[in-house]
C-alpha cells in the first residue's frame, strides 16, 4: 500500500524535518505562555526570588492570584470581560461586512472618480467643518456644503480629466491607519464627547470598526481576486442580482478568507488599548485596561496580570478552535468544481 | 461622490415595467455605489475631524489657563524643534562621518545610474525616468543614508532609525517565519490542526500583555533564562543594558506577536492554490522548490504584498513593546517614533506629539506610495 | 454611680444623635471618584467608601485607570468640560498644572470648619506645603511620601559597618556587600538596588542623591532652580558629583538595574537580594508581609545620606560645610530628605455640584481622620505611608500590624527625622513640571547611565532642555510659580 503514495507525499526524512521545525516553533510560542501560566500560580516571593520552573517541585503553587482576580476584582473583571466580548464581536462583524462588500466592489467594478471631484469634495467637507466650528448650525452647514459641491461638480468638475483608480481608493483606505492613535486620541475624545457617547460600548464599536475596516478591505480583496469570475457571470445571466451573487455565491466561496479575516479583526478589537483607555470610564472598560492596570506604583503585579492575560486568551483560543476548520483546504476548489 | 462608475459586465437585467422591477433594476445599476459607499462614508465621518484636529494641534502649544485648556498657535515651532532644535538628535540621531557609509552610498548611486543607463540603452526614453522613479530613487537613497550613517559605533541612532530597524527587520522576519509555518501547516501531516491553533495564539494576547510577558522573560535577575545565561558565561550581562541587545529583545517580542498574522493570512491564501496543478507538476518530476517557486508562490503574491504593506504600516506604529519592555532605554536606544510622541504626549506636550505623528505620517506615506508604485502592481501581476 | 451612668447615657445620646444626623446626610447624592488601579489606594478607597455609604446614604462610584494615565485622564476630563469625575485621588505634584487650569475646588473653608479631620495632627510639611497651592488648601493628604535609604541590618552587622550617613559611605557599603549571598540560596546578591528604569522613578532617585549636595539652607532655598533668576542648578560641581555617585551605584547593582522600576527593586529587596535600596516608605510594611518577604525584622531605614561638602551657589563649586553654610547639618553632614512625589491626596472638581462637593469632601475627611488613617498606614496593601503626628507616636499600632517594636521605631524614626528636617527638598511643582522632569531630566539621566553621554554632556543637555521650557513658558511666570511652590511670596 505504501508504494501507492502520491508523488507529493513527503519522505520520512522530510516528515521528520517538518515536525522538528514545527516543534521548535511550538517551543518558541509555548514557552512564554507556559511561564505566564505558572506565574499565575506563584506567590510574589516565588516570582521575585529567582526563576522557578516546576510547580510542586520548585515552588508551592498558590491560588491567591486567581482568588484575588476572580473574587475581589470579580465584578470589575466580569464587566470588562462582557464589554470586551460585545465590543470585539460586534465591531469585527461590522468591519467584516463593510470591508467584504467594499473589497468585492473594488475587485468587480471599475471606479473612476475624477481627481477634481475628489478635491472638490474634500474642500467642501473642510468648508462644512469650518462653518460648524464657527458656530453655524450643522444642518445649515451640511446643506450649504452639499449645494456648493453639486454646483461645483456641474461647472468646475467637468474640466478635470484625470481619474483615480480602484487601487488609489484602496490605498486611501489603508492610509487612514498610518497616523499613530496617540496623535489623534484627543480629537477623537472630543468627537465622541460631542456625540454624547463617551463611556459607552457604542463609541468603542464605532471606532474599532472604523480603524479595522481598511484591513478587512485589503485582506478580502485578495481572496476575492482569486475567485474566478465565471461562476458569477453564469449566475448573472441566470438573472441573479449583484447582491444575491455576493451573498450566496461569493461569500461562501471566500469562506477561508472570511474566517481568517474575522479572526484577525476580532483580535485587533479584542486587544486594543489606547482608544479604550480614552473613550471608556467605568462602564465600558475593557480587558486590556485591566492588564495594564496590574502595573501600579507598587510595581507590576505579575501574578495578577498573568491571570488576566490567561483569561483574555481563553475565548480566542476556543473561537480559533471552532473556526479553524473553515480555513481548510479544498473548500474553494471543491466548490468551484461542484 | 460624483464618481462615474461602470460595471465590468454589461447590464444584464432586462427592462420591464412596474415600480418594483424598476426599483430592482435601479438598485442593480447602483450596486457599485452601494457596495463601496458605506465604507467610504463611515471612514470619512470618523477620520476627517481627528485628522484636521491633530494637524492643528501640531501647529500649536497647549497651555492651561483658568477654566480649561488653551491652544495657542505657534506656526511650525514644533516641527522646527523636532527637526532642527533640541529634539533633533533624539529624533534623527547623530551621524558619524565614516568612510564606509560614503562607500555604500556611492555604490547605491552607481546602481541606480546603471539601471537608468540600461533603460536608456534599451531604447526607453530617459525623461520618463526623471519623474516618479527618480524621485523615488532619491527618496530611497535618502532613507538609506539616514539609516546607514547612524549604524556605526560612536554614532547615535535617533527614534527614526530605531523605528526603521524594527519595521524592516521585523517585517522581513515575520513574513519569512509566517510563510514557513504556513507551508508546513498546509502539508497534510497529522496534528497540523493543533499547530494551526497554536500558532495563532500569540495574536490573542493584547500587545501590552505581550510586552509585560517579555519583560518577565528577559529579566536577568529572576527570569527563566537566567541559568542559560549563566551557563553561557553571560551572568553579569544584561541585554537590556546594551543598545543592540535591547533592540533585539524588542524585535523578538514583535516577531513573536506578529508572525501569526503573516501565518494566518498566508495559510488562508494557500487554500486558493489549485491542487491539481501542484500534483500535475509533481507527476512531471518538478522538485519541491520548483513547485513552490513557480506554482504556489505566484498564488501567494497578492496576499503577501498586502500583508507586507499592512505590517509596514502597523510596524511604524510600534509602541507598547519598547514602552513596557525597556521604556525606550537604555538611553533612547529602543525608542520608536510613536513612543517618542507618546512620551511628549504624556506630559501634555501635545504639539510636539502631533508634529512627530505627522512627520511619521509623511514618512510612511512616502514609503507606502513607493511600495504601491513599484511592488504592488508587480505582485498583483498587473505589470 | 449615678453621675457615671448619666455620663454614659449622655455620651450614647450624643453618639446616636450624631449618627442619626449623619444617616442620610447625603441621601441620593452620587459621586464619581477617580484614582488608579491597584490594590493600593483603590483598596482603602473602596473599603472606606462602603462604610461611608452606609453611614451617610451617599453613593460612591470608584473608577480606576492605570497609574501612568491618571494625570492625562484627569486633565482631559476636566478641561474639556466633560466632568465625569467629581473628585480624584492623585499626586499633589500635579497641582501646578491642575490649579492654574481652575479645575480644583478651594477646600480652605471646609478644612477650617472641620474638627473631625484634626488638621493640626497632619505633619506640618504635608498640611503647609503638600496640600496647599497659592495660599489655598486644595487637597486632603491621605498618604506621606518621601524617600529614605533601606539597609539590611544583618548584612551590615556581618560587615561591621554603620548605616550610611553620606553617599560615599553608601557606596562603600554597597561595594563591600556586593556579591555576597544574602538570602541563603547560594547565589551572589547585590550591594545596591535602585530603580533606574527610564520613564519610571529614576529621576526621583537621582534627586534624592543630589539634594544633600545642592540644598543646605533649608527648604526655601530650593534644589532645582536658582531662586533669583530661574537658572537651572545643573552646571555645577554638586550636580556633577551626584551624577558620578548615581553611576557608581550601578556597579554594585543587579545586571539589569537600568531596566528596573521601583516594583522590581522592592521585589528584589524583600526577597533578600539587596543590601541597600532607596525607596519611599513602602518597603517597611512590605518587609513584614509573609507573602512577599524573606527579610522580616532584618530591615533598617535611615534618613537619606548627605554630604560634608555642599554647593556654593555663587561659584558653582563644592565647598566644605561650615555652620553658616550648613545650618541644619548633623555631625557635619548636610542631609536634604526629598519629598518625592508628595503623597497621594484627594482633590475635588471645582465644576461638581455643591452637594457632590460636600459629599466628596466628607469622604476624604473620613478617610484622613486618625480612626481610619492610622490603621491604613500600617497595612502594606493600602500604599499609604505615615503622614500624621499621631501615627508616629503610636508604636503599638505598628506592632499590632506585625512589626517588631525595634523595627517600628527604626522605620518611623527614619521617616520622622526626614519629615522634621527643616532642609527637606520639595518636589518640583511648577507648570510643565512633568516636562522638566520626565521629558528632559529622565531621558538625559537614562542616556548618561547607558554611557551615551559624559557628565559634562549630560549637564549641558539638562541645562539647555530646562532653559528651553522656561523660555517658552516665560521666565518670570515660571520663577513666580517656583517661588510660590517654595512658599515664598505667597505668604
Amino acid at each position: 500500500m505504501r508504494r501507492n503514495r502520491s508523488p507529493l507525499a513527503p519522505s520520512p526524512l522530510q516528515v521528520g524535518l517538518s515536525y522538528l521545525a514545527l516543534g521548535l516553533a511550538s517551543l518558541f510560542v509555548l514557552f512564554p505562555l507556559y511561564w505566564l501560566l505558572i506565574t499565575s500560580f506563584k506567590l510574589p516571593i516565588d516570582v521575585n526570588s529567582g526563576p522557578f520552573y516546576l510547580p510542586w517541585l520548585d515552588f508551592k503553587p498558590s491560588l491567591h492570584a486567581w482568588e484575588y482576580v476572580l473574587g475581589t476584582l470579580g465584578p470589575d473583571v466580569r464587566r470588562a470581560y462582557a464589554n470586551t466580548a460585545v465590543v470585539a464581536l460586534s465591531s469585527a462583524l461590522l468591519a467584516l461586512f463593510l470591508g467584504a462588500s467594499a473589497a468585492y466592489a473594488l475587485t468587480r467594478f471599475q471606479y473612476r472618480p475624477r481627481v477634481g471631484a475628489v478635491v472638490l469634495f474634500v474642500a467642501c467637507l473642510g468648508f462644512v467643518v469650518l462653518m460648524a466650528a464657527l458656530g453655524v448650525p450643522w444642518q445649515v452647514a451640511v446643506g450649504l456644503g452639499l449645494a456648493v459641491f453639486i454646483l461645483g461638480l456641474q461647472t468646475l468638475g467637468r474640466r478635470f480629466r484625470r481619474h483615480l483608480s480602484n487601487d488609489d481608493i484602496a490605498l486611501w483606505l489603508i492610509s487612514n491607519r498610518i497616523l499613530p492613535p496617540v496623535v489623534v486620541v484627543i480629537p477623537i475624545y472630543l468627537l465622541f464627547q460631542q456625540l454624547g457617547l463617551l463611556d459607552t460600548r457604542t463609541a468603542l464599536v464605532i471606532s474599532y470598526t472604523v480603524i479595522n475596516v481598511p484591513i478587512a478591505v485589503w485582506l478580502m480583496r485578495d481572496y476575492f481576486q482569486n475567485i474566478p469570475p465565471d461562476i458569477e457571470e453564469c449566475a448573472q445571466i441566470d438573472g441573479a442580482s449583484r447582491y444575491r451573487i455576493f451573498w450566496t455565491i461569493v461569500l461562501p466561496l471566500a469562506a477561508p478568507g472570511l474566517v481568517a479575516t474575522f479572526l484577525l479583526l476580532l483580535v485587533f478589537a479584542w486587544n486594543e488599548y489606547l482608544l479604550a483607555l480614552f473613550l471608556s470610564k467605568a462602564n465600558s472598560q475593557t480587558m486590556p485596561l485591566m492588564v495594564a492596570a496590574m502595573s501600579g506604583t507598587r510595581g507590576t503585579e505579575w501574578w495578577y496580570m498573568s491571570v488576566i492575560i490567561i483569561l483574555m486568551i481563553l475565548p480566542v483560543v476556543l473561537l480559533a478552535l471552532v473556526l479553524e476548520r473553515y480555513i481548510e483546504r479544498g473548500l474553494i476548489v471543491g466548490a468551484v468544481k461542484g | 461622490m460624483g464618481e462615474r462608475v461602470q460595471s465590468k459586465q454589461a447590464e444584464a437585467v432586462p427592462r420591464r415595467e412596474g415600480v418594483w422591477v424598476r426599483l430592482v433594476a435601479w438598485l442593480e445599476r447602483q450596486a457599485p455605489a452601494f457596495f463601496l459607499l458605506p465604507t467610504v462614508l463611515v471612514i470619512l465621518a470618523f477620520v476627517l475631524f481627528p485628522l484636521v484636529g491633530s494637524l492643528y494641534s501640531s501647529l500649536s502649544r497647549l497651555r492651561f489657563s483658568d477654566g480649561g485648556l488653551e491652544l495657542s498657535f505657534v506656526g511650525l515651532a514644533n516641527y522646527r524643534k523636532v527637526l532642527l532644535g533640541s529634539e533633533q538628535v533624539h529624533f534623527l540621531g547623530q551621524p558619524g562621518a565614516t568612510g564606509w557609509v560614503v562607500g555604500v552610498m556611492g555604490l547605491l548611486v552607481l546602481g541606480v545610474g546603471l539601471v537608468v543607463y540600461r533603460r536608456y540603452r534599451a531604447g526607453r526614453p530617459v525623461w520618463v525616468w526623471l519623474g516618479q522613479p527618480l524621485l523615488g530613487g532619491l527618496l530611497l537613497l535618502g532613507f538609506a543614508w539616514l539609516f546607514l550613517s547612524r549604524l556605526w559605533p560612536g554614532t547615535h541612532m535617533g527614534t527614526l532609525q530605531t523605528t526603521l530597524f524594527y519595521v524592516l527587520v521585523g517585517t522581513a522576519l515575520q513574513y519569512l517565519l509566517g510563510l514557513g509555518l504556513a507551508l508546513l501547516c498546509a502539508e497534510r501531516l497529522p496534528g497540523t490542526r493543533f499547530f494551526r491553533v497554536l500558532f495563532i495564539l500569540p495574536l490573542a494576547i493584547t500587545p501590552i500583555g505581550v510586552a509585560y510577558m517579555f519583560r518577565m522573560l528577559t529579566d536577568t535577575g529572576k527570569g527563566p533564562l537566567v541559568p542559560l545565561w549563566e551557563a553561557l558565561g553571560l551572568g553579569g550581562f544584561s541585554w537590556v543594558n546594551d543598545p543592540w541587545g535591547a533592540r533585539l529583545a524588542v524585535l523578538i517580542g514583535d516577531v513573536w506577536q506578529w508572525t501569526p498574522f503573516a501565518f494566518i493570512v498566508l495559510l488562508a491564501a494557500l487554500q486558493s492554490v489549485p491542487q491539481e496543478q501542484v500534483e500535475a507538476a509533481a507527476v512531471d518530476g518538478a522538485s519541491r522548490w520548483q513547485i513552490f517557486r513557480h506554482i504556489i508562490f505566484p498564488y501567494l503574491l497578492p496576499a503577501s504584498a498586502t500583508l507586507v504593506l499592512i505590517r509596514l504600516i502597523e510596524g511604524f506604529k510600534i509602541v507598547d513593546l519598547p514602552n513596557i519592555l525597556t521604556n525606550g532605554g537604555p538611553g533612547t536606544a529602543t525608542e520608536s517614533i510613536t513612543l517618542h510622541a507618546y512620551f511628549a504626549w504624556r506630559t501634555l506636550d501635545i504639539g510636539t506629539a502631533a508634529a512627530l505623528g505627522f512627520l511619521l505620517l509623511l514618512l510612511v506615506s512616502l514609503a507606502t506610495s513607493l511600495y504601491a508604485a513599484w511592488v504592488l502592481p508587480r505582485a498583483r501581476g498587473q505589470v | 454611680m449615678i453621675t457615671k451612668s448619666l455620663r454614659w447615657w449622655t455620651f450614647l445620646a450624643l453618639v446616636l444623635s450624631f449618627s442619626l444626623a449623619q444617616q442620610g446626610r447625603f441621601q441620593g447624592v452620587s459621586i464619581n471618584v477617580l484614582t488608579f488601579t491597584g490594590p493600593q489606594i483603590a483598596e482603602p478607597l473602596r473599603r472606606h467608601a462602603a462604610a461611608f455609604e452606609r453611614a451617610t446614604g451617599a453613593r460612591v462610584n470608584v473608577t480606576v485607570v492605570p497609574f501612568s494615565d491618571l494625570y492625562q485622564q484627569i486633565l482631559t476630563d476636566a478641561t474639556t468640560g466633560t466632568n465625569s469625575y467629581d473628585a480624584w485621588i492623585f499626586a499633589p505634584q500635579w497641582m501646578a498644572d491642575f490649579a492654574p487650569a481652575g479645575i480644583m475646588e478651594d477646600l480652605t473653608a471646609r478644612v477650617r470648619a472641620d474638627t473631625a479631620i484634626q488638621w493640626n495632627d497632619i505633619a506640618p510639611f504635608f498640611r503647609e506645603f503638600s496640600a496647599m497651592y497659592g495660599g489655598k488648601i486644595l487637597t486632603i493628604p491621605l498618604d506621606g511620601d518621601f524617600q529614605v535609604v533601606y539597609y539590611r541590618t544583618d548584612v551590615l552587622r556581618q560587615l561591621g559597618l554603620q548605616p550610611p550617613r553620606t553617599w560615599d559611605e553608601y557606596l562603600n557599603i554597597a561595594q563591600r556587600a556586593h556579591g555576597r549571598d544574602m538570602n541563603g540560596d547560594g547565589r551572589p546578591d547585590f550591594g545596591s538596588c535602585i530603580a533606574k528604569k527610564r520613564n519610571a522613578q529614576s529621576y526621583w532617585m537621582f534627586m534624592s542623591i543630589l539634594g544633600g549636595y545642592v540644598q543646605s539652607q533649608g527648604t526655601r532655598q530650593g534644589a532645582f532652580f536658582d531662586t533669583r533668576n530661574m537658572q537651572p542648578l545643573v552646571k555645577n560641581q554638586a550636580f556633577a558629583e551626584a551624577l558620578r555617585v548615581y553611576r557608581e551605584t550601578t556597579r554594585f547593582g543587579p545586571p539589569d538595574e537600568l531596566n528596573l522600576d521601583v516594583g522590581d527593586t522592592r521585589g528584589l529587596f524583600t526577597s533578600g537580594r539587596c543590601a541597600l535600596s532607596i525607596d519611599w516608605g513602602d518597603i517597611g510594611p512590605l518587609s513584614i508581609d509573609p507573602q512577599t518577604s524573606k527579610v522580616k525584622d532584618l530591615v533598617g531605614a535611615v534618613i537619606l545620606p548627605g554630604s560634608r561638602r555642599v554647593l556654593d551657589r555663587n561659584t558653582g563649586n563644592l565647598v566644605s560645610c561650615t555652620p553658616q553654610l550648613c545650618p541644619h547639618a548633623i555631625n557635619g553632614v548636610n542631609h536634604a530628605p526629598y519629598a518625592a512625589f508628595g503623597g497621594w491626596s484627594g482633590g475635588i472638581n471645582a465644576k461638581a455640584s455643591a452637594p457632590k462637593k460636600d459629599a466628596a469632601y466628607a469622604l476624604f475627611s473620613y478617610m484622613s481622620q486618625p480612626a481610619q488613617a492610622n490603621k491604613d498606614v500600617t497595612i502594606g496593601i493600602t500604599g499609604f505611608n505615615p503622614y500624621r503626628i499621631s501615627q508616629f507616636r503610636d508604636i503599638q499600632n505598628w506592632v499590632a500590624a506585625g512589626f517588631s517594636e525595634a523595627g517600628a521605631r527604626n522605620y518611623l524614626g527614619a521617616i520622622q527625622q526626614s519629615l522634621n528636617s527643616p532642609n527637606m527638598v520639595l518636589d518640583l511643582r511648577i507648570p510643565k513640571a512633568q516636562q522638566y522632569q520626565q521629558v528632559v531630566l529622565d531621558r538625559v539621566l537614562s542616556e548618561y547611565l547607558a554611557g551615551q553621554l559624559t557628565i559634562a554632556q549630560a549637564q549641558e543637555q539638562i541645562h539647555n532642555g530646562w532653559e528651553e521650557i522656561t523660555n517658552a513658558e516665560g521666565r518670570q511666570k515660571q520663577l513666580q510659580a517656583y517661588l510660590a511652590s517654595l512658599g515664598i511670596g505667597a505668604r
